[in-house]
């Protein structure tokens, strides 16, 4: 019987284990070799410390397969945060892992740039949205404190195969109308609790032409559909990318056209419009334009789901030569981004429209950073979850694409990115 | 293995926060953690009163949702629940309760049990007894992996056992 691409990559993955048969299908458990096991700042501190707990000085089972990554609370806020961070880089030099400092940015990006994501790999991590890697054909998961430690030791872990759900997305994106429309359009569509232990793959024609940017917003966001990896089959200019990044031969990955798929959803987004996810759920999903006119305290374009180049690009067509009227707050996802960004003169236009640029990282994706919001202000955020007190008690939270962010910070309310 | 307890009830989408509040996140004393166990819901007071070892949790859907933090199944564990019965659980919830060893169940007719009953559970085949309503239900039995990590005492015991073998 045909796979799906989860069912390729477990079945590949455990085959060291004695008792499997290849074949790893949907329900099966399966014990996998990792790829890779990554830590941030933020749970990593807890993992070492359990590590130390269970295992002591023993050496992990590969220091080039652990990746220490900071995108929290960068550079360290307070004492507990900097005493964690050293947590990490002590661990990292005595276990000669890799370790990428607070002058890089968001975790699973810093990983595919720097070329430890390849197609049917399987990798860990502490943070909820290590499935977005799905866009590169592999399998990523967040995981808990336990999860990390054994895996650090025994290079390896238990998994249950999911079933999978595929989404086809057939038509023509309209003008002002990007990925994050779509997944929004999506969530409202299958909600919060629509794709529960479930791998997704992405297909169809407005899927193939996405670019990796694009991609990466609508796998990220499998999470707030409670999925555990959302997949797109990678195209040549995703293998070409891989393979620049890692320097190896790279084999792509694809379901069998008899897989089986546990339910089957068709979209044709040619009529979508803008789309906004209201207070307080990432499924509270309307049009734009129903809740146009909103005031707003504050606009914010990163995260992990849209903080690429792309994505601030898109912002930057919509403020140049204007003033926001807002606080508007931008922060590339990683350095390569700020740097592309600032060579192609983005920097000037966000300065100019009155924005404040932060240092790569998560940013305003969650309590804790710069940015945080006063009871009843209002935000709309290019995030991916928007839960009641998350940026602050008593705030709300709009979810959106780049350009409604944009739109919406030059009028002070929210906007139809068509209408500026 | 036949655990026979009273239940302590609660509702759908009971999130981390609600089992176990972020502000106690730098507690890593076990002790010290269970002392917060189930803080955040409304009934948190007569439970942390009332709970005593060998009781058993029912709850609703998607029970341990929101941020993955393992306090929350150590929490629980630390007041002597020695296993929840849910409809449905959180995904990386469902994976730390059988890492930390914390018996789960999914059963669709969770919410027929109630508050104070006693049931008696079968956790090998999922059989659940209501001994108080005379009711009978059926949980989905774990796999056999789950059940032996849980059993071993949690996902480091159970590797450490294989690694000696
Ligand atoms: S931006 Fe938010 S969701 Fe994404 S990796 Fe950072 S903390 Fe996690």
């Amino acid at each position: 019987m045909g796979k799906t691409i989860i069912e390729k990559i477990l079945s590949k993955a455990s085959k060291k284990d004695v008792s499997a048969s290849t074949d790893r299908m949907a329900g099966d458990r399966v014990w996998a070799d990792l790829d890779l096991v990554a830590m941030r700042d933020f749970g990593g501190p807890n993992a070492i410390l359990e590590y130390k707990n269970s295992f002591d000085e023993r050496p992990v089972f590969d220091g080039n397969k652990v990746a220490i990554t900071f995108d929290l609370h960068i550079p360290a806020r307070n004492e507990k945060v900097a005493q964690n961070q050293k947590i990490c880089r002590d661990f990292s030099a005595k276990m000669k892992t890799r370790l990428f400092d607070v002058n890089t940015g968001i975790g699973q990006h810093i990983l595919f740039e720097n070329g430890l994501v390849r197609p049917w790999d399987v990798i860990i991590g502490t943070d909820s949205h290590m499935n977005l890697l799905g866009a590169f054909g592999s399998f990523a998961s967040g995981v808990g404190t336990t999860d990390i430690t054994a895996a650090l030791t025994y290079g390896k872990l238990w998994f249950k195969v999911p079933e999978t759900i595929k989404i086809v997305i057939d038509g023509n994106l309209n003008e002002s109308v990007y990925p994050k429309d779509i997944i929004l359009h999506i969530l409202k569509n299958i909600r919060t609790d629509g794709a529960i232990y479930k791998a997704v793959e992405f297909t169809g024609e407005a899927v193939e032409k996405m670019s990796l940017a694009g991609r990466i917003t609508l796998t990220s966001m499998v999470t707030e559909l409670s999925g555990k990896v959302g997949f797109i089959e990678p195209d040549d200019k995703i293998l070409r990318f891989v393979h620049e990044r890692t320097n190896t031969d790279i084999k792509g990955i694809n379901a069998d056209s008899d897989a089986r798929y546990e339910k089957v959803f068709h979209y044709d987004i040619s009529d979508l419009k803008p789309q906004i996810a209201c207070p307080h759920s990432p499924d509270n999903v309307k049009d734009v334009k129903e809740v146009e006119g909103r005031p707003i305290d504050q606009s914010f374009i990163g995260s992990c789901t849209n903080g690429r180049y792309e994505d601030l690009k898109i912002a930057a067509e919509i403020l140049r030569g204007k003033k926001s009227k807002v606080r508007l707050i931008i922060v590339p996802a990683t350095m390569e981004v700020a740097k592309e960004a600032l060579k192609n003169g983005l920097y000037d236009i966000f300065l100019d429209a009155g924005g404040v640029i932060t240092n790569p990282g998560c940013a305003l994706c969650t309590t804790g950073h710069p940015g945080i919001l006063a009871p009843s202000e209002v935000m709309v955020s290019t995030s991916n979850r928007n839960f009641i007190g998350k940026l602050g008690k008593g705030a709300e939270v709009y979810l959106a694409s780049p350009a409604t962010a944009a739109a919406s910070a030059i009028e002070g309310r929210i906007t139809n990115p068509r209408e500026v | 293995m036949v655990l026979k307890g009273r239940v302590w009830k609660f509702g759908d989408d009971i999130d981390t926060d609600q089992i176990y509040p972020g502000k106690y996140l730098p507690l890593t004393d076990k002790e010290e953690i269970a002392r917060h166990a189930m803080e955040g819901v409304p009934e948190a007071e007569e439970f942390m009163r009332n709970v005593k070892d060998r009781d058993i949790m029912v709850a609703g859907k998607n029970f341990g949702c929101g941020s993955s933090r393992e306090h929350a199944p150590v929490s629980i564990k630390g007041r002597g629940i020695v296993l929840i019965i849910a409809e449905s659980f959180a995904r990386i919830f469902y994976r730390n309760c059988i890492n930390t060893a914390l018996f789960i169940l999914e059963c669709e007719d969770a919410k027929k049990i109630k508050q104070g009953d006693e049931i008696e559970v079968d956790i090998e085949t999922g059989e659940i007894k209501n001994l108080t309503t005379k009711e009978r239900y059926k949980a989905q039995p774990i796999s056999g992996l789950e059940m032996e990590i849980m059993k071993s005492g949690g996902l480091i015991e159970y590797l450490k056992k294989r690694e000696e073998k």
